[in-house]
C-alpha cells in the first residue's frame, strides 16, 4: 500500500515530455524569499507569514486557514491527493515572566544554540507591534568561560515592570532577533529563517504556475504552523486528511554538512548542486521506490536533484499512521537554525521546479 | 596599508570653532551614524572620513588621526577620542572560497571571538564593503555527537561570502589582511538607549564633535585618534605633533556610577607632551558586547562637560 503512487509516477517520468514550465527566474525566487524572510513568525505566532503567503499566492487562488492556523491551497480535480507541506514558523523565544526591573524571562521555541543570542539585538513581538530590546549578556566573562551562557534574559531598557508593560509587552509574547535578507556573491544569499521560508517560497512559486496549468488530479499545498515545536500544525492537517492523501512531500531544509566545521560522514549535499531528496532523517525513511521515481522525473525534466540523509524531523512523518508515504523534498542549507543561514538561489529554483513537476505528474 | 595625509599644518592653524558646520547633527543621530561605521584598529579610515565630512576644517595627521585645532595661544590643551574598535583581518583565502581570520591586536574578553559565531560580518574589501557570514555548526548535525562547551575562537571562524573558489573571493576585492568587523546596525531601544558594538566610544566621539563648536580658552586640540586599543600610537603622535600640552583628556566608555566618570591616568612612556592626563568615561552597559548600550542623556551630559572644559571652566 505504501507504494500505490509508484506506478503512475514512474510511468510519467518515463514518458515525460517536459511538462513543467522550466526556468523559474532567480529574481522571482529571490523576491518571494526576501518577502518571506523579512516577515516574522515564531512558532505559534505565524500570522505575519501567513498574510505574506496570501499576498504572494496568485490572486484568484482560494485559500483556507484551518483551526490550527495552517493555510491550505488546493489545485486540480479529484482522487487521492498529493500533499505538499512547508512550515511557516521559525525558531525563537517566548516571554514567560516580566521581572520587577522590567527585564524578561524566556523559554525557547525550537532547538538552537543559545550562545548565538547572547549579547544580541532582540525584537519582542507584541499585539501592538515589535518592540526593540537586547538579549542580555552574562554578567562577567572571566578567563575560562563556557561557550553556553546562563539562562538568557531580554532587556527592553525600561527599568521597571510597569514601564515594560506600558510598551505592550506581556507573557506569551514571542521574541526573535531582527533579521533581513542579504544577497552574497554569485547566487548565494544569507538570512535567518530560510528554514523553512525556502520551502514556502518553493510552494508559492509552484502555485503561481499550477494556477495557470492545474493538474488533473488533486494537489494540496499546506503551509503549516508550529513545526519547530513538534510538527503540530502538520499533525492537524494529517488528522484532517486521513487516508485521502496518496502521498505527502514535506518541503523543508536539508541540513547540509557542506561547511568546514561539519563532519562529512553524511549530509554532504553541496550548495548549488540542486534540490535534495531527504530520503532518511530522524523521523522518516522515504520508500526507495518512490525516491527512484522522483529521481527519474527530475532527470527527465532536467531538474538538478541530489539524494541524501541528514538530521531533524519533517512534517510529512506525521502522516505515517494513515499509511501515507512521505518523500521529503529539500534544498541544501548551511548553518541551520542560526542567524547566518546560507542558501544558493539556484537550489531554491530547482526545488520549486521539482514541486511543480511532481504536482503536475500523478 | 593605510593612506595617511600629513603636512597639513597650515590648515590646522586656520581651523577654528567658527569653521564648523552651522548645525551639527542631533546627538542621537550622530551616535547612530558613527556607530554604523567600521573602524577596526589600524583601519580607521572609514570613520575618519565620516568625521572629516562632519568637521570640514579638520585634517589628518601622519598617524591618521583627525585633528581640529580650536582657538590659539595659552593654555594648550588636548581632548582625544579613540576611533578604533576591536576587530579581525582575513588570515587566508581557501581554495573553496572560505576565508580564515586572525584577531587584530589589542585586549578583548575571552568571548570576543565567539561574537562571530553564526553572525553576519562586513569585510572592508579593496572594492568596497563585502557582506559575509561566519559559519557555525548546525545544531541538527551536532545532536548525538560529542560536543565541547569551549568558547568559539577565531580558529573556528570560516567566513562565507558566497564565493565558491579563491579566485571568486579575490575578485570581490578580498585578500589576506582585509579588515573585518561584525555587521553594524545600531538599535534604538528603551527610552533613550542605543545599542551597537563600541557604542560607548562612538557616543563619546559624538559628544566631542558637537562640543567642538564651543568657544575655547587658549588652544584646544580636538583629536580623534587611531589605534588607542593597541598602544596609543595615535594619541602619542597627536601629542608629539601638536603639543606640548598642559592637560590632556582622553575619552572612554565603561561601567560607571554616573553619566561620566573622571579619573587621572598614568602617563605612558614617551607621553611627556600630554601633560596632566585625565580619563573621562561615559557610562555604558554591556561593555564589549555587540549590544554595548549608551544613554543619549548620558552622552548629552558628557557634551555639556566637554563644552565647559573647552571654555576653560573646571
Amino acid at each position: 500500500m505504501r507504494f500505490t503512487a509508484l506506478g503512475g509516477l514512474a510511468l510519467a517520468a518515463a514518458l515525460a515530455a517536459p511538462l513543467s514550465a522550466q526556468g523559474i527566474p532567480v529574481d522571482e525566487a529571490q523576491a518571494v524569499l526576501r518577502t518571506l524572510v523579512e516577515s516574522y513568525g515564531p512558532s505559534g505566532a505565524e500570522g505575519p507569514v501567513r498574510e505574506a503567503v496570501k499576498r504572494l499566492l496568485p490572486s484568484g487562488l482560494k485559500t483556507e486557514t484551518d483551526s490550527a492556523g495552517n493555510l491550505w491551497a488546493r489545485f486540480g480535480g479529484g482522487g487521492p491527493a498529493v500533499v505538499f507541506v512547508a512550515h511557516m514558523d521559525e525558531i525563537g523565544w517566548r516571554v514567560t515572566t516580566i521581572n520587577d526591573d522590567g527585564t524578561l524571562k524566556l523559554e525557547r521555541l525550537g532547538g538552537f544554540f543559545p550562545s548565538l543570542y547572547e549579547g544580541r539585538q532582540a525584537l519582542v513581538h507584541t499585539a501592538r507591534g515589535p518592540v526593540p530590546a537586547v538579549f542580555m549578556p552574562r554578567d562577567s566573562v572571566g578567563r575560562n568561560p563556557d561557550r553556553t551562557p546562563p539562562a538568557l534574559s531580554v532587556d527592553p531598557g525600561t527599568g521597571s515592570k510597569a514601564a515594560t508593560e506600558a510598551l505592550g509587552i506581556a507573557p506569551g509574547n514571542s521574541i526573535t532577533m531582527p533579521k533581513s535578507y542579504q544577497r552574497l556573491a554569485g547566487t548565494r544569499a544569507t538570512g535567518r529563517s530560510f528554514d523553512d521560508r525556502v520551502g514556502v517560497t518553493a510552494l508559492v512559486l509552484a502555485a503561481r504556475r499550477l494556477a495557470k496549468h492545474p493538474p488533473k488530479h488533486s494537489v494540496i499545498f499546506v503551509f503549516s504552523v508550529r513545526e519547530e515545536v513538534g510538527l503540530e500544525g502538520a499533525a492537524a492537517a494529517a488528522d484532517a486528511l486521513g487516508t485521502t492523501a496518496a502521498r505527502v512531500h514535506a518541503v523543508d531544509t536539508f541540513v547540509s554538512a557542506d561547511a568546514p566545521l561539519e563532519l562529512h560522514a553524511y549530509g554532504l549535499a553541496p550548495l548549488g548542486a540542486g534540490a535534495v531528496i531527504r530520503a532518511v532523517d530522524n523521523s522518516n525513511v522515504a520508500p526507495a521506490g518512490l525516491v527512484d521515481s522522483v529521481l527519474a522525473l527530475a532527470k527527465a525534466e532536467g531538474i538538478p536533484l541530489q539524494l541524501g540523509a541528514t538530521s531533524g524531523g519533517n512534517d510529512g512523518s506525521v502522516f505515517a499512521p494513515w499509511g501515507v508515504p512521505d518523500v521529503p523534498l529539500s534544498w541544501p542549507l548551511r548553518y541551520s537554525h542560526s542567524p547566518a543561514e546560507v542558501v544558493d538561489l539556484k537550489d531554491v529554483v530547482a526545488l520549486a521546479e521539482l514541486v511543480q513537476a511532481l504536482a503536475q505528474h500523478e | 596599508m593605510l593612506i595617511r595625509t600629513s603636512g597639513l599644518a597650515a590648515a590646522l592653524l586656520c581651523a577654528a570653532a567658527s569653521s564648523l558646520p552651522a548645525q551639527a547633527p542631533a546627538l542621537d543621530q550622530l551616535i547612530t551614524r558613527l556607530s554604523s561605521v567600521a573602524a577596526p584598529t589600524g583601519y580607521e579610515d572609514p570613520l575618519a572620513d565620516t568625521l572629516m565630512a562632519l568637521l570640514p576644517r579638520a585634517a589628518r595627521d601622519r598617524a591618521g588621526n583627525v585633528i581640529l585645532v580650536l582657538g590659539r595661544g595659552q593654555p594648550r590643551r588636548m581632548v582625544a577620542c579613540p576611533m578604533d574598535e576591536p576587530g579581525w583581518v582575513v588570515g587566508g583565502v581557501r581554495d573553496d572560497g572560505y576565508l580564515t581570520v586572525r584577531r587584530l591586536p589589542g585586549r578583548v574578553s575571552a568571548l570576543f571571538d565567539q561574537q562571530l559565531e553564526g553572525q553576519r560580518v562586513e569585510l572592508l574589501g579593496q572594492n568596497g564593503p563585502v557582506p559575509g557570514v561566519v559559519g557555525v555548526r548546525s545544531v541538527h548535525l551536532t545532536r548525538g555527537r560529542t560536543a565541547s562547551d569551549a568558547p568559539f575562537t577565531f580558529d573556528d571562524a570560516f567566513v562565507d561570502v558566497g564565493a565558491r573558489s579563491a579566485d571568486e573571493a579575490r575578485q570581490l576585492g578580498l585578500r589576506e589582511t582585509t579588515p573585518m568587523v561584525l555587521a553594524k546596525h545600531p538599535l534604538r531601544y528603551g527610552t533613550d538607549l542605543i545599542a551597537s558594538s563600541s557604542a560607548g566610544t562612538r557616543a563619546a566621539c559624538s559628544a566631542l564633535v558637537r562640543a567642538a563648536t564651543a568657544t575655547p580658552k587658549g588652544t584646544v586640540v580636538v583629536a580623534f585618534v587611531v589605534e588607542q586599543g593597541l598602544a596609543g600610537r595615535g594619541l602619542l603622535t597627536a601629542a608629539t605633533e601638536h603639543g606640548p600640552f598642559e592637560e590632556t583628556v582622553v575619552l572612554d566608555a565603561g561601567n560607571a556610577a554616573g553619566p561620566v566618570a573622571m579619573d587621572s591616568l598614568r602617563r605612558p612612556a614617551h607621553g611627556e607632551a600630554l601633560g596632566r592626563l585625565a580619563r573621562w568615561s561615559l557610562r555604558d552597559r554591556f561593555d564589549g558586547w555587540p549590544v554595548e548600550s549608551v544613554s543619549i542623556n548620558d552622552a548629552a551630559a558628557l557634551e555639556a562637560r566637554l563644552r565647559a572644559w573647552i571654555g576653560g571652566k573646571p
